[in-house]
């Protein structure tokens, strides 16, 4: 289980501070994947960043019993210079992981082909999504944080992509931020609205989206 | 809405944890010291002969330009050797700071790893350089050797001990420019320029301090690498000992310059992590 508690965050701007967390405390589910939604710059991306541990909260914790995964983007943590090859070593041997099964399984999930050994700057956006995710699955996790970049690549990758997803289901779930309602309805089991710094969770999804479109439809 | 859970806050110290942070702490070190390698060396052929390079040029000019200007060796050392150590040993200083001072900016990207710290991608660069820097010294030294030039190591575990102040000192200063760099990118031009200058000319490292004036030296000698570089002389050659290098003084600035650096990091690394 993933636990916030009163995990503060705020930014300074030209025009003085500008809350992005105020004082979030909640509980992911064991074993649901949920998304999270929020207007344009309302602090999703950061959220996901404080959860995944890679930026820490002015003030409050977060607490996980489990294997998280890096929030997964389009290249966030990869070394542009390297070839997707390195950078799959690189996520091995941090995480503890067999070299050479995460390297095997990489090369061969994410069908870059002879692109597998060029560095990763040469790559399309796609195929930096595509390497991403097949590097994560390979580690196994329990959750995955997954920042907008889910509808990487080709229909045929993303379909690949979700089957494998599919599969290990069972024993991982996946905390997605997006604004995107589709990609939300189809990888998730409920949602939760990030807005104006609180963060409030629904468990039923259809009334999160509900809530979702009354926000957008605001007048602001 | 779910109900919060109580109690989930584990936060006792326990021997189990502090070792498991370790193993991950070594393990995280250990991959960010080879993709550096990669990175720094791996994609351009001659990468690593640069690092040979560097010092030999500038030991060359030095010598070429006191050979000729006078025909005493210094203080009765080998003039060749007296500048490698010279030169190879305000390296063990220079290099580990110059590239430790960028790391936090330039590994943004790995500190989306959860267990990638800013005090893993400053070490592990400091660590590769001083193994780098180990290597040349080593390399540069058996390659004078080969060629003729008279290297006799007096007190080899002294010059491995005068070796460390230099290492100590350089992570001191890398560990607090990388501190600062973040929110201050400027640091680094005060650090080459500023202070790297005059350090280079006032170090010692094609004198020694007992040829220079008595009022400038009293000035110099503030500079603990002067202390190092004569301390490292001493050591290593037995025509020479030091009447000017201080073991004390070169060790309080080395390690008080450390534990500096390191406060400088605990302060700031939070903010360094958000600035961009």
């Amino acid at each position: 289980m993933i636990s916030l508690r009163n995990v503060n965050k705020k930014y300074r701007t030209q025009a003085g501070y500008r809350v992005v967390l105020d004082n979030v405390s909640l509980d992911f589910p064991v074993g649901k994947s949920v998304g999270i939604l929020g207007l344009n710059g309302a602090g999703k991306s950061t959220l996901i960043r404080i959860i995944g541990d890679a930026e820490p909260p002015d003030s409050g914790f977060v607490h996980c019993d489990q294997r998280v995964s890096w929030p997964l983007g389009y290249s966030g943590g990869f070394q542009g210079n390297l070839t997707a090859r390195e950078n799959a070593r690189f996520v091995a041997r941090i995480y503890g992981e067999s070299v050479r099964y995460v390297e095997e399984f990489t090369r061969e999930f994410s069908e870059l082909g002879e692109y597998f050994d060029e560095p990763l700057k040469s790559y399309s956006a796609g195929m930096q999504g595509r390497f991403a995710f097949s590097v994560s699955l390979a580690c196994n996790f329990e959750y995955y944080l997954v920042d907008e970049a889910l509808e990487t690549g080709d229909a045929r990758y993303r379909e690949k992509f979700r089957m494998a997803f599919e599969e290990r289901r069972a024993n991982a779930s996946v905390i997605l931020v997006s604004h995107n309602e589709q990609t939300i309805r189809r990888n998730c089991d409920m949602a939760a609205i990030l807005h104006e710094g609180t963060l409030v969770l629904y468990e039923d999804l259809k009334e999160a989206l509900l809530e979702y479109n009354i926000l957008q439809n605001q007048p602001r | 809405m779910t109900a919060l859970s109580s109690g989930i806050a584990d936060n006792s110290i326990t021997v189990k944890k502090v070792l498991g942070a370790l193993v991950t702490q070594v393990r995280v070190i250990n991959a960010l010291v080879l993709r550096e390698t990669k990175t720094r060396y791996g994609n351009y052929k001659i990468g690593f002969l640069w690092a040979l390079i560097e010092p030999l040029v500038g030991v060359s000019v030095f010598v070429a330009i006191f050979a000729n200007l006078r025909n005493d060796n210094p203080g009765g050392m080998p003039l060749v050797t007296f500048m490698l150590v010279g030169f190879i040993c305000y390296g063990l200083f220079r290099d580990p700071w110059n590239s430790m001072q960028g790391a936090i900016s330039n590994s943004r990207n790995l500190l989306t790893f959860p267990q990638v710290t800013t005090f893993d991608v400053i070490m592990s660069r400091g660590i590769l350089q001083v193994l780098v820097s180990f290597f040349v010294l080593g390399f540069l030294l058996y390659m004078a050797y080969l060629a003729g030039f008279e290297v006799r190591c007096e007190r080899p575990l002294g010059v491995l001990m005068a070796c460390g102040l230099f290492c100590v000192l350089g992570l001191g200063m890398g560990f607090l420019f990388a501190s600062l760099e973040p929110m201050v990118p400027s640091v680094k031009q005060f650090g080459s320029q500023v202070l790297g200058r005059p350090l280079y000319f006032s170090s010692g490292l094609f004198y020694t301090a007992d040829t220079l004036p008595p009022p400038i030296r009293e000035y110099l000698l503030y500079n603990p690498v002067l202390h190092m570089i004569e301390l490292v002389r001493g050591e290593f050659f037995h025509e020479f000992e030091t009447m000017h290098g201080s073991w004390f003084y070169a060790s309080m600035w080395a390690f008080t310059t450390l534990v500096v650096g390191l406060l400088a990091h605990q302060a700031m690394h939070k903010r360094a992590i958000v600035t961009k």
